[in-house]
């Protein structure tokens, strides 16, 4: 890296800058519906000051911790804007058509428009702030640029990294928060593409890239998300077109070595692959697992693209698709689905099953039709609260942020009046290693071999298993989910089909559908927290796997066992997101021969049809001594539930799921 | 026919080629004092206790037998932890079971250029099933034998056409100091080295590195000397790991090695070097 690159990364690691910023006390202004986001976005802007850091190439950082947000009633997340559209016009072609539409607009409409264009005269405001003070801070290049964008389109990289920076800071500050950065290497490689055959270096395009990345992470304490970290910085890398192209360029690999270079949790690269992708992208991933970062996180296109046309998505948008804040995938410029808009408790359902129906039971089978119906039942209640969620997401119009989808774009109409292509509902599938490990132990221990009473069980679990020590060892010791055994196999089968059957494509009350997932975030601690004891031996109160994962504490046969386990089910069935995650030995990374290896596990993995895989490489001491010690690990990476944070900024409960979760060594 | 192991491990990556799935065949007929599979060198199936979360209840041992006056652990003592913190060592598998294990994960293995490996203890130990297994294996994946060398010429000849490749240990190159640290004269094993290094047969010599035992000038010197004697290019260090004792409270032994572990371990690539010899720290 260059010496700019490495002062400014140092200057945001000592991470002082961020107890400089004010707080302020915003009047409450009332402006008509479709004008309030506009209006409380320019109380915002009107708040804030330049700041533009020594090395800071771009600007745009917060002087403000807060941002006016009283009229917010739900707050727009977890979408993927239409950049590529934004930065080939620029904001002043679409502020006159906005301008023209809204003269040929009915009287009723006309507010819409108006909304968006004082959006857009509040961008103008506070770039116009930025380009007079880069101006008198001498700072040419920036100063340069805002007199281009963002009222015209970019004409060159750093151009259109300048206008990036202002569109992400918009959307934050106008109250849309997990705004992810989608196919980055996809809509700014004409831009990287002018500037190269423009004479630019490659050299010069990553100090670009590199600055451009430390300062996405400048004011990520302001992005909140469920913890630290969890900011939505997700950034998809590769993929194929629907003529099975490979669109991995020179600009996804520059990003990739930049990234390894930094060793920062922003952007959180995600790797689209398939069954052709090169070794050597594998390895170059595998480096970067290699330094902790906790990602790449691999999607696979043979899976997720199947999956998601069998939700209803045309074959050319599934192709198009990115990743959500963790691993929800979501089709850019064209969708607002909310892919987390509710929760199924697998371990619950069972657990309630289990309690009302078991003694009624005679064969295994009738059991599973009980756990069924009580899966079926929560599925009804989670409808219900979707619906209710949806209600509330629809009091809070944005027409500036709905520009950047095409649908809204197209018929002038808002996110919340549905105007995006699509508009689904994504449902996470928690907990189902444990759920499946919980059925698996009730079938051997009750029905097969008859060594449990039904009653006595269900007194254990209401009792949390006091004094019932030798029930609970038995229990832990039965088949488990991630040694590819038939019992689990065939129970998870059953469980997933199910699920797929009763939630894919049924209507959600957006006039979309709803889509089955494999997603666990935050909730695998704290949904958790409430359910009682679990057949599968599992205390009442302890935390779930994250996402597609083997329990906590299970010892299985090895990772091929449970990348067997878990890529076996016809993944394109439950397509909404959510990995299975392995952690490694740090040690495994200690050379290139275990760099290289774990390349391979990757690939078998995709080759396997895996839908999606994370890797953390941690170290159980270290992590325990930075637990002890968090003031000497403040650079210590984890990967969380679907994205990277810093260790030390992690609540107990995160920092004791990892330390806890398995890790293969060599 | 039946064979004794104590683990089967996947994703071996320092194993050989490729994603090793890893057998250890229990029993090992050399005391090496650095060793850090203890659990493996005894024949008979012994039953372990993890000492993390332990309650020191005394669950166990009220379950477990009485062997020369003392309390010990039996299968009963599995059932009997409320932790579920004992585990039996040392399982009795007939081949056929065994090769179904690890051909389970045979497809993955083959796509990415790995395959079986044998470890130990010693493999050959067991030699009769360890060649029932490989025969059975033969054509189905790739297999490798990682050994001690200490084993009768005759039938180390024999396992040389049963198997796809050998990870062979060198130790120690003077014969009172191998006897000292690993209860064995050496002999034998060089002897069978000599004798591999002439056949068509893929190896790979692998030296472990221990601090002020291996790992001084005069047997590193002598290695060398060795390697190139029997024209061989190419050699993978193992350098001493201070979690080896880990294990040891596991079996309720102690560890007591009779060399400083604190030490540096002397890890001269550039001696390999200038023998015309390419090392690789593992």
């Amino acid at each position: 890296m260059t010496d700019r690159v490495a002062r400014f990364l140092e200057f945001h690691r000592k991470r002082e800058y961020r107890s400089d910023r004010r707080e302020v006390t915003y009047p409450k202004v009332e402006a008509g519906r479709f004008r309030q986001a506009a209006a409380d976005f320019a109380e915002t802007v009107k708040a804030e000051r330049p700041v533009l850091y020594k090395d800071d190439l771009f600007g745009f950082n917060r002087s403000v911790r807060n941002v006016c947000d009283y009229n917010i009633q739900y707050e727009l997340n977890n979408f993927t804007p239409d950049y590529g559209w934004a930065l080939t016009n620029g904001l002043e072609s679409v502020r006159q058509m906005l301008i023209g539409r809204r003269e040929e607009a009915p009287s009723d409409r006309k507010e819409f428009f108006t909304g968006a264009i004082e959006h857009i005269d509040a961008v103008y405001a506070i770039a116009d702030q930025y380009r007079e003070y880069a101006r008198e801070q001498g700072n040419e290049m920036l100063y340069g640029a805002l007199c281009v964008v963002p009222r015209l389109a970019a004409a060159d990289y750093y151009q259109a990294l300048v206008f990036m920076k202002l569109l992400i800071y918009t959307m934050r500050a106008s109250n849309v928060y997990h705004v992810t950065l989608g196919r980055f290497d996809q809509y700014m490689y004409p831009f990287f593409e002018r500037s190269r055959s423009g004479g630019a270096s490659r050299e010069q395009l990553a100090e670009l890239t590199q600055l451009f990345f430390i300062s996405l992470n400048l004011d990520t304490d302001l992005y909140h998300g469920v913890q630290l970290g969890d900011n939505g910085q997700s950034m998809v890398l590769g993929g194929r077109t629907a003529v099975c192209a490979d669109v991995y360029n020179a600009l996804s690999d520059l990003i990739m070595d930049c990234c390894l270079e930094l060793c920062l949790i922003d952007p959180k690269i995600n790797l689209r692959v398939d069954h052709n992708t090169p070794r050597e992208r594998y390895v170059k991933g595998s480096e970067m697992t290699a330094k902790g970062l906790g990602f790449p996180q691999y999607c696979n296109d043979d899976v997720v693209i199947p999956g998601l046309v069998k939700l209803g998505y045309r074959y050319e948008d599934a192709c198009e698709y990115a990743v959500a804040a963790c691993w929800e995938f979501i089709i850019p410029a064209e969708g607002y689905d909310i892919p987390n808009i509710v929760t199924m408790n697998f371990p619950l359902a069972v657990r309630r099953a289990t309690v009302c129906s078991l003694p009624q039971c005679d064969t295994f089978g009738q059991f599973m039709m009980c756990v069924k119906q009580s899966v079926f039942d929560f599925f009804e209640q989670l409808k219900i609260e979707a619906a209710g969620k949806r209600a509330e997401f629809a009091k809070t119009p944005n027409p500036f942020v709905s520009l950047f989808l095409r649908g809204c774009r197209r018929s002038g109409s808002d996110i919340t009046e549905l105007g995006a292509r699509y508009n689904n509902d994504g449902i996470h599938g928690l907990g189902i290693a444990p759920a499946v490990d919980a059925l698996a132990a009730i079938k051997k221990m009750v029905f097969d071999e008859k060594e449990v009473d039904k009653v006595e069980l269900i007194d254990a679990l209401q009792n949390n298993f006091r004094s019932y020590d030798a029930l609970r060892s038995a229990l832990l010791r039965c088949p488990k989910m991630g040694n590819n055994d038939d019992e689990t196999n065939s129970i998870c089968d059953e469980l997933l089909n199910f699920f797929a059957t009763i939630v894919n494509n049924t209507p959600n009350s957006a006039g979309g559908v709803f889509r089955a997932g494999t997603g666990g975030p935050q909730d695998y601690v704290y949904m958790a927290q409430d359910v009682g004891a679990t057949a599968d031996g599992r205390l009442a109160g302890q935390p779930y796997p994250s996402s597609f994962s083997p329990s906590i504490g299970v010892k299985t046969d090895g990772p091929l066992s449970v990348i067997k386990s878990f890529t076996r089910f016809d993944m394109t069935q439950i397509i909404n997101g959510g990995p299975l995650t392995l952690e490694l030995h740090s040690n495994v990374f200690r050379n290139h021969i275990g760099v290289d290896k774990v390349a391979d596990l990757v690939r078998a993995f995709i080759l396997l049809k895996g839908h999606q895989l994370q890797l953390n490489s941690v170290s159980r001491e270290k992590l325990l001594d930075a637990q002890a010690h968090p003031e000497q690990y403040p650079d210590l990476i984890v990967r969380v539930w679907g994205w990277s944070g810093y260790f030390c900024e992690l609540d107990t409960a995160f920092r004791n799921h990892i330390i806890a979760r398995t890790e293969y060594t060599v | 026919m039946r064979g004794r192991i104590f683990s089967v491990e996947e994703f071996g990556i320092f194993d050989g080629d490729g994603i090793r799935t890893t057998v250890f065949l229990k029993g090992c007929p050399l005391r090496c004092s650095w060793c850090h599979s203890p659990e493996g060198q005894r024949c008979e199936t012994e039953y372990l206790r993890s000492p993390n979360g332990c309650l020191n209840c005394g669950k166990c041992l009220d379950a477990g037998e009485t062997a020369i006056g003392r309390r010990v652990l039996c299968e009963a003592s599995i059932a009997a932890c409320p932790r579920n913190l004992v585990r039996v060592c040392g399982e009795d598998v007939t081949s056929e079971e065994l090769a179904a294990r690890v051909l389970k994960n045979a497809d993955i293995l083959r796509a990415v250029g790995g395959g079986v490996t044998f470890s130990g203890g010693e493999p050959t130990m067991q030699y009769d099933f360890l060649m029932e297994m490989l025969e059975i294996l033969e054509g189905k994946v790739h297999r490798a034998v990682e050994t001690t060398g200490y084993i009768d010429e005759d039938r180390f000849a024999r396992l040389l056409g049963k198997t796809d490749l050998v990870l062979y240990d060198l130790k120690l190159m003077d014969g009172t100091l191998h006897k000292k640290y690993t209860g064995v004269d050496n002999a034998v094993i060089l002897a069978n080295y000599r004798r591999m290094a002439k056949s068509p047969l893929r190896f790979i010599t692998r030296v472990p590195l221990i601090p002020g035992v291996t790992d001084t000038e005069e047997n590193l010197d002598a290695i060398c000397a060795f390697l190139g004697e029997n024209a061989v290019s190419y050699v993978e260090l193992l350098p001493y790991n201070r979690l080896a004792g880990s294990k040891y409270k596991l079996c309720g032994r102690q560890y007591r090695p009779d060399f400083d572990e604190t030490r540096t371990v002397n890890i001269d690539l550039e001696k390999f070097e200038r023998h015309h010899i390419k090392a690789v720290r593992l």
